[in-house]
């Protein structure tokens, strides 16, 4: 086990598909921790996140041939199936985080939670700090909240972010700089607060 | 650098992901030189550390010991599925090709009894030996076994069929059953007088040869009018048991020149 610890993903893949089951049991340990908090960070839920966790290694076991090498690397291939069955899941069953869906299919975000108005640059203990970026996260719509999960709270690349979610460097470049300004809008107060807060709009700023 | 370019910087720079160390003091003399992008980077770095806060409460979360043993025990069920699908697909062609085995053994078996063990059981309904096999002269000579009546012994010939040696009893020589598209014509075995033994007419191996036409002369039979002397005749060799030839019978012996 301790060789297989050294060994590449596809290489214990390999070994998987036909049928060693240290290789499973590395390839697992390795890669389900990310998996995990991915969905976690994404639904708020920590049973959704076992349960995707689950899905995905499932769904490995019984047909690993649908990864194709070519298209990047296991990881990414491993987080964008844990993305598209925790989208399913919370499409199907929405009680996980308060979002709506806009006509355009992207998900609206919802009021940030009265504590969250408070001025972010008051001395807030880390807890509160924690529990609000929390729900700030999980108020941000899924194209702009799986960028920033991605990019900051699990600082992958911005190409392993873009081939997770299928899309360009640039989309993930700008959705994760409207996600990132949507969040400091609302750990400061909101639009409406704005000014109150003294948050910066970037399009009055033009030297 | 303008605060556009900082901008799209801005990220990179907080996250520590912009390489170029140039760009890097760019975005920071702006920062120093414009308010707004000096906020917009205070900001964006208060946003990082909340991030980060955030994040390393997670860090240490993985999905329960539980779920490791559930995916365990599905993989040690698909790989036995998988074992139990191989092994019958072996199985399958294992079987698959004993049946073809089975088949072609059974044909070649077929054949044999019909080629050469029919003839010995049942004699009166086998055909003679092919004919064609005496066109090939100077090929070896053909074989075959057949017992001879001492009464098929005899000078005279005769269109085939007609005088042809009688079938029907055990031991005669199986020309009884002539070849009804061919024009041969046969005589009668004329004994060479090294055995008049019936047990070795009983015994007896025909050997179909080539002979020279004047042979037949020095059987005393009268050629026919095509008779050539650089010519050829088919003759059958009766050999007894202990491969003396006791009686030879000519084929074609008036059409004189049969090779051609």
């Amino acid at each position: 086990m301790a060789e297989l610890t050294e060994l590449p993903d596809q290489q214990l893949l390999r070994m998987m598909q036909m049928g060693d089951e240290d290789a499973f049991t590395t390839l697992y340990r390795r890669r389900q921790g990310g998996i995990y908090r991915f969905v976690l960070e994404m639904s708020g839920s920590a049973p959704l996140a076992e349960d995707v966790t689950q899905e995905v290694f499932m769904a490995l076991i019984r047909d690993s041939r649908g990864y194709d090498p070519a298209r990047g690397p296991l990881a990414a291939y491993l987080l964008g199936m844990a993305r598209h069955h925790a989208l399913r899941f919370l499409k199907r069953d929405q009680t996980y985080v308060s979002i709506t869906q806009t006509e355009d299919g992207a998900w609206d975000c919802g009021e940030a939670p009265s504590a969250y108005h408070e001025d972010p640059h008051s001395s807030m203990s880390r807890r509160e700090t924690v529990q609000s970026v929390r729900q700030a996260i999980l108020s941000l719509p899924g194209h702009y909240r799986e960028a920033v999960v991605l990019c900051d709270l699990n600082e992958m690349s911005y190409e392993d972010t873009a081939s997770v979610l299928g899309c360009s460097v640039g989309t993930v470049r700008s959705r994760l700089h409207r996600g990132r300004a949507l969040l400091i809008q609302k750990l400061s107060g909101g639009v409406k607060d704005e000014a109150r807060h003294g948050a910066v709009d970037p399009n009055r700023c033009l030297v | 650098m303008n605060c556009k370019d900082f901008e799209n910087v801005i990220h990179a720079l907080v996250s520590q992901r912009l390489v170029d160390k140039t760009r890097q003091l760019e975005a920071l003399e702006h920062a120093g030189q414009c308010l707004c992008c000096a906020l917009r980077l205070d900001e964006e770095t208060k946003l990082t550390e909340r991030l980060q806060a955030f994040s390393s409460t997670v860090q240490g979360q993985r999905a329960p010991v539980r779920v490791e043993e559930e995916l365990l025990r599905a993989f040690r069920e698909r790989a036995t599925a998988s074992s139990a699908q191989l092994l019958g697909v072996s199985s399958k062609r294992l079987w698959h090709g004993l049946e073809w085995g089975l088949a072609i053994a059974a044909t070649l078996a077929i054949a044999w009894t019909v080629t050469f063990l029919w003839p010995r059981l049942h004699p009166g309904s086998s055909r003679a030996p092919s004919r064609t096999a005496h066109h090939l002269s100077p090929a070896p000579p053909v074989v075959s076994r057949a017992g001879l009546a001492p009464g098929q012994v005899g000078p005279h010939a005769a269109r085939n069929g007609a005088a042809a040696p009688k079938a029907g009893h055990s031991g005669i020589l199986e020309r009884a059953t002539p070849d009804e598209s061919s024009n041969e014509l046969t005589a009668d075995f004329i004994s060479l007088g090294t055995c008049d033994d019936s047990q070795c007419m009983e015994e007896a191996t025909l050997v179909h040869i080539s002979l020279p036409a004047e042979a037949l002369l020095a059987f005393g039979i009268e050629p026919g009018a095509d008779y050539s002397p650089e010519g050829s005749v088919l003759a059958d060799v009766a050999l007894g048991s202990n491969g003396v030839p006791f009686a030879i019978r000519f084929v074609n012996y008036s059409g004189g020149n049969n090779e051609n």
